[in-house]
């Protein structure tokens, strides 16, 4: 039987034995998969250079779906962003991106998320460096939003009851959005002011003006969408590549 | 039973051995007799007491400091940085290089929450602020995170007064060094270029 081939996006890649590697692959029509990639790590490798950490291809793939590892028979680059590796900014939020779909993608297919963590990628690729603290806030918020997690901001998460606009957000990361006056009881709710509640507001649409930030307000942001991701969407679980985007402990150096 | 099985589940943990593996060398050692293991025995007791690493560039050492830096003929000025002590033996096996190292202990990974202050980059700063030096040769593996850890590194020497290079292009990515053949790698060294930007 042939092999299936379909767009993917690499999102991760651990040796296996001497020579081999498994990989993590985000992929347009197949959903979420790991596969074995044998002889990767030889020299003259029918991988070659392509495996590579955020790289796109189509991946040929043998699929069992009985089993949670499949073989990945080969893998034809169409992008390989180097781009990404031109400064660590640009790194750790590519990274986080994929991180984050990496998590929260469905095992099925889903080709809206697919296209938007590609889109992103290349965005991200080719922004100047001052962009890229916002522009990877509006991606992240958009994937999840994409996946079916959008944050609730004119409706309170709980209760539906609407929230008047341009009021100050009792956000609770917890509950997964703003929160009305009865619901919010202090517990965990952070409060964002009118003008902050607007810049997050268009963070999470797709075709709003970009909000533009001083690092402090980055940070909160920044701050704000980790908080949400770990408390409603990983339930306390470990997402290094978020960790890694959101403190930016190489800045302090 | 407990002996055995705990032997299997050490070697388990080892790159590249799964259980099946652990199991097979476990009962290898058996059949040898207890001569053969205490051997082993006694050479993983003597490396885990007497190998550290160097305290000047990170690479494995039997005294304070490694064989390379206890070494005056090789040149202090030059400074090769690589992600692994591996990659120190891949170099020292395939080129001429004649200058020092600096062990990072691994590169920036976002995924394995791997920042700066996990590697050795403060040693690699102070050896260059200790003066003498004249270059650094950026070697770490041609891969993604390699890359983005050798564009940091030039930020982080960009500013100290001196050269800062790059293994010249044309290795394969996605491989180690150690994975690289020798010429490839002797031509890289040898080519190498200054980083721009
Ligand atoms: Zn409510
Ligand atoms: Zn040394």
């Amino acid at each position: 039987m042939p092999p299936i081939t379909t767009p993917a996006i690499i999102l991760g890649a651990l040796r296996y034995g001497d020579t081999s590697k498994i990989v993590r692959l985000a992929t347009r029509d197949l959903g979420i998969r790991s596969a074995l990639a044998k002889g990767a790590l030889r020299p003259r490798s029918r991988f070659g250079a392509s495996l590579q950490l955020l790289s796109e291809g189509v991946a040929h793939l043998y699929l069992k779906e009985t089993r949670d590892l499949q073989t990945l028979a080969a893998f034809d680059l169409t992008s390989l962003r180097s781009g990404l590796a031109a400064d660590l900014p640009r790194f750790s939020a590519a990274a986080a991106i994929g991180e984050v779909a990496w998590r929260f993608s469905p095992a099925e297919s889903h080709p809206d998320s697919y296209d938007l963590l590609s889109g992103a990628l290349t965005v991200l690729e080719t922004a100047p460096e001052e962009a890229i603290e916002v522009l990877g806030l509006r991606m992240l918020w958009r994937l999840v939003s994409v996946l079916g997690f959008a944050p609730a901001l004119d409706r309170c998460a709980r209760d539906g009851t609407p929230l008047p606009p341009d009021t100050p957000l009792r956000f609770s990361a917890a509950e997964g959005g703003g929160l009305c006056s009865r619901c919010a009881d202090g517990h965990g709710v952070s409060t964002l002011a009118p003008v902050d509640r607007r810049a997050l507001e268009a963070l999470v649409s797709s075709e709003a003006e970009l909000p533009v930030f001083d690092e402090r307000h980055a940070a909160s942001h920044r701050r704000l969408f980790a908080r949400f991701l770990r408390h409603h969407l990983a339930e306390g679980g470990e997402m290094p590549a978020i960790t890694f985007w959101e403190e930016r402990s190489w800045v302090s150096r | 039973m407990r002996a055995i099985e705990a032997l299997v589940t050490e070697l388990a943990r080892l790159p590249g051995i799964g259980r099946k593996t652990a199991q097979r060398l476990t009962f290898h050692l058996l059949q040898q007799g207890p001569e053969e293991s205490s051997r082993l025995a006694r050479a993983l007791d003597t490396v885990a007491t007497t190998v550290r690493a160097c305290a000047e560039c990170g690479y494995v050492a039997e005294e304070e400091r490694c064989e390379f830096c206890r070494d005056a003929r090789r040149d202090a000025g030059l400074i090769c940085v690589v992600e692994e002590a591996a990659s120190v033996q891949a170099v020292e096996r395939s080129t001429e290089f004649r200058g020092r190292y600096h062990v990072l202990g691994g590169r920036l990974s976002p995924l394995d929450g791997i920042g700066p202050e996990s590697l050795r980059i403060d040693s690699l700063l102070e050896r260059v602020r200790g003066g003498g030096v004249r270059e650094v040769i950026l070697a770490t593996n041609p891969s993604m995170e390699g890359e983005v850890t050798a564009t940091y590194l030039h930020q982080v020497l960009a500013g100290e007064g001196l050269r800062v290079t790059r293994l010249a292009r044309g290795l394969p990515m996605g491989g180690d060094l150690e994975y690289v053949d020798g010429v490839t790698l002797a031509h890289a060294l040898l080519a190498r270029q200054d980083i721009v930007g």
